[in-house]
């Protein structure tokens, strides 16, 4: 296993300052190949405390995260080169964009390479590779990237953290304030870099419609607990959503509605619309 | 009422960012402003409050023009909410908070001690007064703003993209209360990327590349897949499948189901 908690539990001290969620005795893991996981729960549920979990930026205050091999708990221990943990999982923040400061997109995406000590040469061409994965093409490495797009600027902070290479990626509300448009191409981009390296791919999102078409696993904190683990349908399947501040996506709401309205026996499981009008179509026409 | 003339605006002088918008919106209507990243609409709002100054063309709101005066007068009658609450946060705690846009107002300390509780309390906050907004979650830190705004009592309110940072039961909360402003007669101007959240406004304004693109009542719009595709717009999901299902036989009582309660929701 890429990832391993182990009975994790995060609090603040009483009376601190309390910048982060606090999760409750959370036992999973993540593979490092090949599973696209949604990470979801109302605002203050701990999707971001757990995150960040991932990566050691914080550390348990009970119980134990593996992060390939290395094992954080609540004491720090000098063997760990906890630095080394962040470049095997990458963590893109909510908001990227507001930590680009580089007077190009190249500075900006050597950034962390060079940061990691790898040669200039060789950070260059990284930032290269890093800039096409993210589906933009090597004229914008000169450009500065406070005069992008929106989109195009969390792109570059994604490449930034791709150039590391990490084996598993981390993203925090990564379409937050994008259009629908913007919202897929993003998506798109996350399933492409997920389908040719295998990287396993984790999304902290709200947006359960995204969930039900990209995750092949979703994992649903509530009130600091993880209350699910398993495929998007069987989380579905279930009535009692509410009772975790989720939705159901669009078109299982809308299948439900139609199914009551015209006492129709379809099945309601449909990811996209086109799928749900054939279904439509196959029970009513015959 | 709100007048729009000809308005324009550019950072530069060069590229214009908004082009020759010109519209009026009558009290109490509730509309949805629509259009893809950088079409424009949160300049838009910004020039509707005085926070930008226009290239050219004019901006009155009940009667008055929007001119560098006159923005202590407009502030009095329109009211704005951000997508991040972490911008419009200036005080120590979430009381100095809430008072922060009446104090600007010169609202008296009794009658604004009054407010605060009223508010925070609408917006579920009542217990969190003396706590550091710091220390909030984005949905409690967007209540407090909400809270904020509610108090200064404008007639004209704009929420821009105020829902997107939200989980769905903050959501729907905050669109409980805009739901409740409107039926108080506010006019709302709800900017939004979630077209499922839009079809709650009776009118759309459609903006692309800056320029006005549509104006009109929702279900004159929503019959025309072809603008929202230039316009880079999805339709809601419902209608979507409704255009997608054949037109024959039962299914037609479908389609016409989900065209009808799509309007109802």
């Amino acid at each position: 296993m890429a990832i391993q908690f182990r009975e994790v539990s995060y609090h603040y001290p009483s009376g601190g300052v309390n910048f982060y969620q606090a999760i409750t005795d959370i036992s999973l893991e993540i593979a490092p190949k090949d599973e696209f996981i949604c990470l979801v729960g109302e605002t203050g549920s701990g999707k971001s405390t757990l995150a960040q979990h991932m990566n050691a930026l914080i550390f348990p205050t009970s119980g134990a995260v593996e992060i390939f091999g290395s094992k954080i708990t609540s004491k720090r221990n000098k063997k760990i080169k906890y630095n080394d943990l962040r470049k095997h999982v990458g963590l893109v923040f909510q908001f990227p964009e507001y930590q680009l400061f580089e007077e190009t997109v190249e500075k900006d995406i050597m950034f962390g390479p060079l940061n990691f000590k790898v040669p200039h040469d060789e950070a260059k061409l990284l930032a290269e590779k890093a800039i096409r994965q993210v589906g933009l093409d090597e004229t914008y490495l000169k450009r500065n990237p406070f005069n992008l797009s929106g989109g195009e600027k969390k792109r570059v902070s994604i490449a930034g953290i791709l150039a590391l290479d990490p084996s598993i990626l981390v993203l925090d509300e990564p379409t937050s304030g994008l259009d629908p448009a913007g919202k897929k191409q993003l998506m798109e981009l996350f399933a492409k870099i997920h389908r040719d390296t295998g990287k396993t791919t984790i999304v902290i999102t709200h947006d359960m419609d995204l969930v039900y078409e990209y995750a092949t696993r979703v994992l649903v904190l509530h009130e600091g607990g993880l209350v699910f683990d398993g495929v998007p349908e069987a989380l579905f399947r279930r009535d009692d959503l509410q009772s975790f501040s989720l939705d159901y996506p669009e078109t299982i709401r809308i299948m439900k509605l139609v199914k009551t309205e015209f006492d129709l026996d379809i099945d309601i499981y449909k990811q996209t619309v086109t799928e749900a009008a054939r279904e439509i179509e196959r029970v009513m026409l015959g | 009422m709100i007048e729009v003339k000809d308005l324009s605006f550019s950072y530069t002088g060069k590229r214009m960012i908004l082009k020759d918008i010109s519209l009026k919106i009558e009290p109490g209507e509730w509309i949805a402003l629509l259009g893809h990243n950088g079409s424009g609409k949160s300049t838009f709002a910004k020039l509707l409050t005085g926070l930008l100054e226009p290239a050219s063309g004019s901006v009155e709101i009940d009667g008055i023009k929007l001119e560098e005066d006159a923005v202590y007068e407009i502030r009095k009658k329109i009211g704005i909410v951000f997508q991040n609450p972490d911008n419009q946060f200036v005080g120590v705690t979430v009381r100095d908070d809430i008072a922060f846009g009446m104090e600007n107002l010169s609202v008296p300390r009794e009658k604004m001690l009054e407010k605060i509780h009223f508010y925070a309390e609408k917006v579920g906050m009542a217990a969190f007064l003396d706590k550091e907004p710091a220390n909030l979650s984005g949905g409690q830190k967007q209540r407090v703003a909400i809270a904020g705004i509610l108090a200064m009592e404008t007639k004209i309110m704009i929420f821009d993209e105020a829902t997107s940072m939200l989980d769905p039961y903050a959501r729907e909360e905050l669109l409980g209360y805009i739901r409740q402003l409107h039926e108080e007669g506010i006019t709302i101007i709800m900017i939004t990327h979630d077209i499922e959240e839009a079809m709650l406004a009776d009118r759309f304004v459609i903006f692309r590349d800056g320029a006005l693109f549509a104006d009109d009542l929702k279900e004159r719009l929503l019959v025309n897949p072809e603008l929202f595709r230039l316009a880079s717009l999805d339709l809601p999901a419902q209608i979507r499948l409704a255009n997608d299902l054949q037109d024959t036989g039962r299914l037609k009582a479908v389609k016409e189901f989900l065209w009808r309660s799509s309007f109802g929701k």
